[in-house]
């Protein structure tokens, strides 16, 4: 017998010879190493072991006594976050996590204004099925906003199975939490998330966008608006012309100037539309309290009806604001103000709708100075 | 225990028992104490062998149920007893209800000759190592019926595997053993371990030698070599893992146990492990002295024993406690001696187990019988028997040429022996290999 095959074909496959050196014989001494081997084993196993990198020794972590070292990296099931200092959430209901969750299980309804009905960049209600969430971390890592994060818990077993449709108060953790849990992680995106956050919380209105179960940190909040509101009437007051201001925010954007400046935009568009048109198809326009004060053709009408809408827009901001504030507030006094005659010292509200009426105005005259021309 | 009683009984209380009442109630007294003895010490082997292998695979092993989960064999009884006892539609119910208590029944027998401690063994049989394997050969039966009655491929291949597995390993086995039964000149248990006094050397061949129980066979060329074959062989019978064929999960689901749930296979792991424990303490009763050890010997004699009745009761307890304590000392080394291999071989073909047992073990205790028969002749024989070399030889001469001479024949077999093993399994993984090479 000489040089066995390495491979041999046989009808039902291949054979392949593993090349044992049979001609050295061992006398029990193989059967003698193995069993060192496991004496080893044994006697080192006595000892514990936490390297990782020895092959001996006793690796079992004794689970309920002992926890889990737990990587960083480590994803279980995603949590929402929100602000430690003002309470605010970083979700802004941009759907992108809803939109990639492979197994579809988290849903979610974005804030809307009550005041305009428009939306805010803040969520009202978020849910995670985590009886169906597969722990794939997709949502985390698409956020823009470094909202969703993955948490490191794993001890959800329950016997009650709607709790693990988890609702937004029960997802949301602060994020002193989670930079415990994965401090370079979120060292990485902290101040991105929270340039974001700031952004986002300047365009929400009133309490929205605060975690709901903050209940301290909400109530704070109203105060503090509460307090503004007084501010700011008695500066409305202290200003002689000025019949009422609507009690603005000190924010610079609210939702009742922005739609005031809308309704500007708008109309100065419509202006620009009308200029194009013919003074035959001009309908003939009532009179009108609007500054321009002539009868005008639809261009006129147009710029008249936005400066309406813009005074509208601001009482009712006012409207809105008052019994939501104080009731010393006197709000209800402005209710007939025109932007025309409005006092120089007016809130923003005001001033912005003012702005938006002398816009459209503007935009008649130049309209009516291009027809007679 | 007889001679306990009537000391206690008609001795120190003077109640004046007959003696058929004595004898009664030590017997009674016996099978309690074995009847208790016997699943504790399987309650006991189930856990020491799943703590030991745990640690060999770097794990802890059960440490859940009370302190280090000692009572972890309980909670496993109790769940034994209350799952759903199924016997196949195609069954034959009542071969399949009788094989447990078939295979159960002489692994209890068997300890009807094992001795404790020194004057502590049930039946003194004359033929009591005889008794013990003739016994245990009886279980095979048992496994048969388990797997024909079970009516199941896996259950019959695994019987036919155990009962193939039995009877060939029963070979070596007896045969390593009469080796020891010829320079002892008896089958009796007691007698074994008595021959087993001394010091290295056993005192019956050296007279002179200091008794402190440690004359073992082991010691001996012969004896070392009649317990390695006796302890493969005991590994084959009592089905531990290098030689677990018969049971192979990974091919014959669990063998002839396949069909069987509930208490009924709780008992034939009940079976399983008395065997293995009997196993174990028989290797360590004729090889390593059983109970002799320092002291024991030195104890018994003060104690009241046939030989001494007006000695002291007390250190025939204290005796005991020490023989007891030796005893199970040497049966739990050896049993972790089984766990070891376990953790350490894998699981033998049913070719290469036929093979081992046949090809080289029968060959290797057979030489080792002439080695014994050797001895005898060096250390007993004189002009008498046609000896004619030793005589006018000195007790140490004689012993030590035995010694010698059978060290010189045991090596050179077994260094001869395993060159032809490995060269006739190389030859026969050549010869497969040619074949399929024909084939293709």
């Amino acid at each position: 017998m000489t040089a066995s095959p390495f491979e041999i074909e046989i009808p039902r496959g291949r054979v392949i010879e593993v090349q044992r050196d049979d001609t050295r014989v061992r006398w029990g001494g193989g059967l003698l190493r193995g069993m060192a081997v496991v004496w080893k084993h044994w006697k080192e196993s006595f000892k514990l072991n936490r390297s990782y990198s020895q092959i001996h020794g006793t690796f079992t972590i004794e689970y309920p006594e002992e926890q889990p070292r737990i990587p960083e990296a480590y994803r279980n099931m995603p949590i929402l976050l929100y602000d430690d200092e003002t309470g605010h959430e970083l979700c802004t209901s941009c759907f992108q996590c809803e939109r990639i969750c492979p197994p579809q299980v988290i849903h979610m309804t974005q804030a809307k204004d009550p005041a305009t009905g428009k939306p805010v960049p803040a969520v009202a209600e978020f849910i995670i099925e985590y009886d169906a969430c597969m722990s794939c971390g997709f949502c985390a890592e698409v956020c823009p906003f470094d909202a969703i994060k993955m948490d490191h818990e794993f001890e959800l077993s329950t016997d009650d199975h709607t709790r693990l449709t988890v609702h937004k108060e029960q997802l949301l953790r602060p994020i002193s939490y989670y930079a415990k849990i994965a401090p370079t992680m979120w060292a990485e995106v902290r101040e991105s998330a929270l340039k974001k956050l700031q952004g986002n919380v300047r365009r929400r209105p009133d309490v929205i966008g605060l975690a709901p179960q903050l209940t301290e940190k909400i109530a704070a909040r109203r105060a503090e608006l509460a307090a503004q509101a007084v501010q700011a009437a008695q500066a409305a007051a202290a200003a002689p012309a000025a019949p009422a201001a609507a009690p603005a925010e000190g924010r610079k954007l609210t939702p009742e100037e922005k739609a005031a400046k809308l309704a500007a935009i708008r109309a100065a568009k419509t202006a620009q539309a009308g200029e194009s048109a013919t003074p035959a198809e001009a309908a003939p326009a009532p009179p009108s309290p609007a500054p321009a004060g002539e009868a005008a053709p639809s261009a006129d009408k147009a710029a008249k009806l936005a400066a309406i809408r813009a005074a509208n827009a601001a009482k009712k901001a006012a409207a809105g604001e008052a019994p939501a504030t104080l009731p010393v507030a006197p709000a209800d006094g402005m209710a007939g103000d025109t932007p025309a005659d409005a006092p120089p010292a007016a809130p923003p509200a005001d001033k912005a709708a003012r702005l938006a009426a002398i816009r459209a105005a503007n935009a008649a005259k130049k309209q009516q100075s291009g027809d007679g021309s | 225990m007889y001679d306990m009683l009537t000391a206690l009984i008609n001795g120190a209380l003077g109640w004046g028992w007959p003696e058929w009442a004595l004898n009664l109630l030590s017997y009674i007294l016996i099978v309690t104490i074995v009847l208790v003895v016997a699943p504790l010490q399987m309650l006991f082997f189930t856990y020491y062998e799943r703590r030991v292998i745990a640690r060999m695979q770097d794990r802890v092993g059960p440490n859940r149920v009370g302190p280090e989960g000692i009572w972890q064999p309980i909670a496993d009884g109790v769940k034994m007893f209350t799952k759903e006892d199924i016997v196949p539609q195609a069954a034959d119910r009542i071969v399949h209800f009788l094989a447990p208590c078939v295979v159960v029944a002489p692994t209890v027998l068997m300890f009807a000759v094992v001795p404790w401690g020194p004057g502590m063994v049930p039946v003194d049989l004359p033929t009591g190592l005889l008794f013990f394997f003739a016994i245990s050969s009886i279980s095979a039966v048992g496994l048969m019926m388990a797997g024909w009655a079970s009516n199941n491929k896996f259950s019959l291949l695994g019987a036919m595997r155990a009962v193939a597995q039995m009877v060939s390993y029963e070979i070596p086995a007896v045969l390593s053993l009469i080796a020891i039964v010829i320079i002892v000149g008896s089958l009796s248990i007691n007698e074994i371990i008595a021959y087993q006094a001394g010091l290295i050397i056993s005192n019956r061949d050296l007279p002179g030698v200091p008794d402190l129980g440690l004359g073992w066979f082991v010691f001996t060329p012969v004896g070392f070599v009649a317990f390695v074959a006796f302890f493969i062989a005991a590994l084959a019978e009592g089905e531990r893992t290098p030689f677990d064929i018969p049971e192979a999960d990974s091919e014959i689901v669990a063998g002839y146990m396949t069909e069987y749930s509930g208490m009924k296979f709780g008992l034939f792991y009940l079976a399983q492990y008395v065997l293995n424990f009997l196993l174990c303490a028989i290797t360590a009763i004729i090889f390593f002295g059983g109970w002799q050890g320092p002291g024991v010997g030195w104890l018994y004699a003060q104690g009241i024993t046939p030989a001494n009745p007006n000695g002291n009761g007390l250190f025939n307890v204290l005796a005991g406690i020490l023989g007891v304590f030796y005893f199970l000392l040497k049966t739990y080394i050896f049993f972790f001696v089984m766990v070891w291999l376990r953790g350490a071989f894998p699981r033998l073909r049913i070719d290469q187990l036929m093979d081992f047992g046949w090809k080289f073990l029968i060959p290797w205790t057979l030489a080792n019988l002439f080695s014994a028969a050797l001895w005898v002749a060096f250390t007993r024989w004189g002009p008498a028997e046609g000896m004619l070399i030793t005589v006018g030889w000195s007790p140490v001469l004689r012993w030590l040429a035995a010694f010698v001479v059978t060290l010189a024949i045991n090596l050179g077999v077994y260094l001869w022996l395993t060159r032809v093993y490995a060269a006739s399994q190389a030859e026969r993984r050549r010869a497969e290999l040619e074949e399929l090479s024909a084939a293709a």
